[in-house]
């Protein structure tokens, strides 16, 4: 809200301060500062000036002659504007006068007429767009004062945040009301003074929908003549952000501003009848609006009828049908207490965010609507020549009155510590415009144009906010005992772990398209998935069910930039159409770790071929994190799952349970994700992972001598060389140290589905030197092991 | 000839042959030269049986001691030619130290991930504990039990994420904020309570470079007996003070949040500029940083989740992970944080 500084003299005495020290003090009490404006005269040396006399120029027909008195004497100057005669009160610039946009005005001659000044426009003193004409003054200006003084120049205007608990606050009024409070001053209501004509309007209103409608004053007034709204009228709405329309509209929103409650002016020879009705709207209905829109009403629009139909939205924008117009001469003003969700349902249903409607869904006080429709019927009177009539409408559906709140001086210093007398709690309270009485607790009695306070959290946080948030000291409450849980440190360490072998974090966006399912290998359908109801996206409405989509759509997003090799992994959510185990309320939402990577891994080696992604490197990848986590008991089991390689995928298994899967994108997926190349991926739950793993446990490095030997096995590529390894390793009995893998060969002498995997053992005795004798037989228990998982030595027949 | 002289001969000749061998392979022959069994040195000793016996010890002595000199000579000039070939042999091994030859690669955490555990390790340095939650959440933990009523402005689809699932008495959305974890936390612990809950938020925004649909909060929450507006500003100044340097200092200013009275929002002075510089990249010129939004946590939260706000008080703070990533790290747009692109994300 565009608060100027001017205005808010007015309504409160305010002390001499610059702009930037009165912005932190709205800073301060609440009201964010997001802009100053300082608003200086766009000119020097215009005066108010009296046109004497008005003469046709000898020798030119489009410009006059005048002689203007500016307070030192007739002075002559040419003018060619129309819009006046002799009698009219002017804003003249002299010689040497500076206008906006740097317009020099000096003394000339037009067509051998002397010219000593000028007669301004509303633009060339920058103070809007008229130029249809020279600005022609109201009222009764001191001639020869510095016209600056008539449109409150300088001054400055305050672009100020209000929150949405503060309807009151988005008025002068309410601001006012806080800096008295602030400033310990007073402040006041704008004098209202409105001269009636006897008689009753004719117009009715009924109130079909209590809750919808608080309270609906409404005054006729009589032989309105519309026209512009005088200049400073129309230059505090300029400086409030509204445009002007005519002096009726242009009412409406000046006391909207003012007093922070909107109305509305009906022309009331447009309105069918004299029976208003408020009542929600039927399906099917349609009104056109102030805008020109036509607009298809809801059921649960709240509408004002007349005799043929809607004719106004009430609380967010009047009806075309009724609006006032230059040939208007009788106007209803109606200042209506709306109920609060209808009207913000209704205006952002219809899209029709309006100064009006902000401020019925936030609460507009019913308590005020007599006195804004007083204030507004005032001005129109005053300013359009209107005659107001003396009966009025006010109906009202409940009657509106202030509450009490106790509040208790332990109340206070729970929340707010000691150190706030009760002397400054009363006074604080008293100056924000409530009743307060008896003594603790204090017997506050809340005003209705503050809905937000109706506790005494409520109460203390105003006495905090105008007490001051600075004064407060700073003191550092700590709690009984901190930390990461067991699962959360383990998360950390899992994180450290893949960024340490070379993969980044990314963190994607979790919705998906059934598109980027299906390329995966998806079987499943829409219904399968969760679904957001209200998307940002058509393609992109449903949650994902894996990481794999986002991961994929990562690596392409950055090959498509110029990256040769990307490692990603992903911590997230995934979702599904399940119930929750922990709340059934709740769709199933479980954690996941997924990694995607593309290119080289592993150091790099200047003169060494590079070590490119595939299964393998999921498998390496696995193997260290299950090492970093102390995740032993894990087994890896070929397996396929969609969208991976049928031959280079397994799952992971801790505990015998199905964790997730490491391998490889399909070739097939890696196409439609658009990305030709070998993809080693995984998606593995996480909280398997996190699970506390017992304690290791030291087992004592053997002070005895190793004995190493070498096996080479003959096996299909389908008896994995886990089991060939676990058999050998159970056959020797605890003596096995290490079996590693050294070379794995595939062709000549092998059969088409063989290999041969050279296996190196390390046999060591924990308390004794292992003999020759000793291990002779332990060996060949090992290769009698193998062969019964249909392993057979190499070179054996 | 005369055995001493001889012996002088060779003791004046020696230095020159030492020195004249220019490898360690040529001292070998320079040392056989002089000691071994044919060498002129070698006859002498052979001789010295022949001598009369006054001569033995006189020529013996002599012996010795030239013997002495030239293994000193040569011992000499072997750590010479030594050091030499090795330093010849390291210059042949010369690597260019500005080579990167061998890289081992290194990963990173997301910058959300790294600020998330940083803020998250100053809390449980004051006694907090972490806690998480759903992120498809209850209406009634996002909202009803926050304080913010069924016609709440927020509750509108334009702002908020609905799912279409389970029954319609428990309408399911993405949460808008972590604060819901606040609401089950305080169901399932009994006070005091001290949290910190970082995690992800969903609004109905599209993306631009101040906007996500999905962003990250931490939300901290402590409650006892006796919690103070005073312990909330201390502890955001604590924090800030972690996070930004031990000269930041805070404001407080009235803010409006459904769940929290008296609400606030906090600044931090600028960590840049402290003010000092009118186009301060960070805080615009204005000297403080608009961080977080926090308040004491208003009494129908407390009724809602079961806490007698008679016997408790306590803070609740709100703070977006992007925001503060954004102005420690100079980055200008949000959209940098779900990209994902690898140039972005290894520079952390």
């Amino acid at each position: 809200m565009r608060v100027s500084l001017s205005w808010l003299k007015e309504l409160v005495e305010i002390p001499d301060l610059e702009a930037e020290e009165l912005a932190h003090i709205f800073d301060m009490i609440g009201h964010g500062v997001e802009n100053v404006e300082v608003l200086e005269p766009q000119w020097t040396e215009v005066y108010v000036g009296k046109v004497l006399e008005v003469e046709p120029h000898p020798d030119a027909d489009r410009i006059r002659v005048c002689r203007v008195e500016t307070g030192r004497g007739p002075t002559q100057i040419i003018c060619g504007a129309w819009n006046f005669e002799a009698g009219a009160t002017v804003a003249v610039a002299r010689p040497g006068a500076v206008l906006a946009g740097g317009l020099e005005i000096g003394e000339r001659t037009i067509r051998g007429v002397e010219s000593k000044g000028m007669i301004c426009s509303e633009r060339e003193l920058g103070l809007g767009d008229d130029h249809t004409g020279i600005l022609v003054l109201d009222g009764e200006p001191e001639i020869g004062s510095l016209f600056a003084d008539h449109v409150e120049l300088p001054d400055v205007v305050f672009d100020l945040d209000i929150t949405s608990n503060r309807p009151d606050a988005m008025s002068i009024l309410g601001i006012a009301r806080d800096l008295a409070a602030y400033f310990r001053t007073e402040y006041r209501l704008p004098e209202v003074d409105l001269t009636t004509v006897p008689g009753d309007t004719s117009m009715r209103v009924d109130i079909d929908d209590p809750t919808g409608c608080r309270r609906f004053v409404a005054r006729e007034i009589r032989k309105v003549s519309l026209g512009p709204a005088p200049l400073w009228m129309r230059h505090r709405l300029h400086k409030a952000g509204f445009r002007s329309i005519s002096n009726v509209v242009d009412v409406t929103n000046y006391v909207m501003v003012e007093l922070g409650h909107p109305l509305h002016a009906f022309d009331a020879d447009r309105i069918e009848g004299d029976h208003l009705i408020i009542r929600r709207a039927t399906e099917g209905e349609v009104l056109v609006t102030l805008d020109g829109e036509e607009r298809s009403l809801h059921p649960d629009d709240l509408i004002i009828y007349d005799d043929v139909g809607p004719t106004s939205m009430s609380g967010t924008m009047g009806g075309e049908r009724s609006e006032v117009s230059k040939a208007t001469t009788r106007v209803l003003m109606e200042a209506a207490s709306w109920d609060p969700p209808t009207i913000m349902f209704m205006s952002r249903r219809h899209k029709l965010l309006s100064e009006a409607s902000i401020r019925f869904e936030r609460g507009v006080d019913p308590n005020l609507s007599e006195l804004a429709n007083r204030r507004a019927s005032a001005l129109v009177a005053q300013l359009a020549g209107g005659e107001v009539l003396e009966g009025y409408v006010d109906e009202a559906t409940g009657t509106f009155e202030p509450w009490t709140v106790d509040l208790s001086n332990r109340d206070v210093e729970r929340l707010l510590g000691p150190g706030i007398e009760s002397g400054e709690v009363r006074e604080i309270l008293q100056r924000l415009g409530m009743k307060v009485d008896g003594d603790d607790p204090l017997k506050v009695t809340v005003p209705t144009f503050r809905p937000d306070l109706s506790r005494p959290a409520d109460l203390i946080e105003e006495i905090a906010r105008i007490h001051g948030f600075d004064e407060f000291g700073a003191t550092l409450p700590r709690g009984p005992a901190g930390g990461l849980s067991p699962e959360q440190a383990r998360l950390r360490r899992l994180l450290h772990s893949l960024a340490s072998i070379g993969l980044h974090q990314a963190i994607a966006l979790p919705f998906v398209s059934v598109d980027s399912l299906t390329d995966l290998g998806w079987e499943g359908g829409e219904e399968d998935l969760l679904r957001v109801r209200n998307p940002l996206s058509a393609e992109e409405s449903l949650l994902r069910p894996s990481l794999l989509p986002g991961l994929l759509k990562t690596l392409g997003y950055n090959l498509a930039r110029g990256a040769g090799d990307v490692a990603i992994f992903e911590v997230g959510r995934v979702f599904s159409t399940d119930p929750d185990p922990d709340d059934p309320r709740l769709p199933a939402q479980p954690r996941r770790l997924g990694w995607a990577v593309v290119g080289e891994v592993g150091p790099r080696v200047l003169e060494s071929p590079p070590l490119e992604a595939d299964a393998r490197i999921s498998r390496a990848i696995w193997q260290y994190l299950a090492r970093s986590l102390g995740i032993t008991e894990y087994t890896i089991v070929p397996a396929t799952s969609p969208g991976l390689h049928p031959w280079r995928t397994a799952e992971v298994r801790i505990e015998g349970q199905v964790v997730g899967h490491v391998g490889e994108l399909s070739p097939r997926a890696a196409r439609a994700y658009q990305i030709p190349r070998r993809v080693a991926v995984a998606e593995l739950e996480l909280e398997p992972l996190l699970r506390p793993v017992p304690l290791p446990q030291l087992r004592s490095p053997s002070p005895y001598p190793p004995v190493d030997f070498d096996l080479s096995f003959v096996v299909t590529i389908d008896r994995p060389v886990a089991e060939l390894i676990k058999v050998t390793t159970q056959a020797a009995e605890g003596l096995v140290e290490t079996a590693r893998v050294f070379d794995e060969f595939k062709g000549e002498g092998l059969g088409e589905t063989e290999r041969a995997v050279a296996i190196r053992y390390r046999l060591r005795a924990q308390d004794h030197t292992l003999s020759n004798e000793e291990v002779a037989p332990v060996r060949e228990a090992m290769i009698r092991a193998a062969e019964t998982v249909g392993a057979r030595l190499r070179g054996a027949q | 000839m005369d055995p001493i002289a001889a012996l002088e001969e060779i003791a004046a000749s020696a230095p020159g042959l030492v020195a004249a061998a220019g490898t360690l392979d040529e001292l070998e022959s320079v040392e056989s030269a002089l000691l071994g069994r044919s060498s002129r040195l070698g006859e002498v000793r052979r001789a010295m049986g022949s001598l009369a016996p006054e001569e033995r010890p006189r020529v013996g002595a002599r012996l010795q001691e030239v013997t002495r000199i030239i293994n000193e000579l040569l011992a000499e000039r072997r750590e010479d030619l030594e050091k030499g070939e090795e330093e010849k042999r390291l210059r042949a091994e010369a690597i260019d130290m500005t080579l990167e030859a061998v890289t081992f690669p290194r990963g990173s955490l997301h910058l959300i991930q790294q600020t998330i555990d940083e803020v998250v390790d100053i809390f449980i340095g004051l006694g907090y504990l972490v806690a998480d939650g759903p992120e498809a959440e209850l209406a009634w933990y996002n909202f009803d039990a926050l304080n913010t009523p069924p016609t709440h402005p927020a509750r509108l689809e334009s702002d908020t994420m609905y799912l279409d699932w389970g029954a319609p008495e428990d309408e399911v959305l993405l949460r808008v904020h972590t604060s819901p974890v606040q609401a089950r936390w305080m169901e399932s612990h009994e006070p005091p309570v001290f949290i910190v809950v970082p995690g992800r938020a969903y609004r109905n925004d599209t993306i631009d470079a101040t906007h996500l649909p999905v962003f990250h909060q931490i939300e901290g929450l402590a409650v006892a007996e006796d919690i103070t507006f005073s312990d909330l500003k201390g502890t955001l100044l604590h924090f800030a003070r972690e996070f930004f340097g031990p000269t930041t200092t805070v404001r407080l200013r009235p803010h409006f949040f459904p769940f929290t009275e008296p609400s606030a929002e906090l600044d931090v002075s600028c960590f840049s500029c402290s003010g000092s510089d009118p186009n301060c990249r960070v805080c615009g010129g204005s000297g403080y940083i608009e961080l977080l939004g926090c308040g004491m946590v208003d009494p129908d939260v407390f009724e809602a989740v079961g806490y007698d706000p008679e016997r408790v008080t306590g803070f609740a703070f709100g703070m977006g992970v992007e925001r503060l990533a954004m102005v420690r790290h100079g980055i200008e747009s949000m959209k940098h944080f779900i990209e994902n692109d690898i140039r972005f994300l290894e520079q952390f």
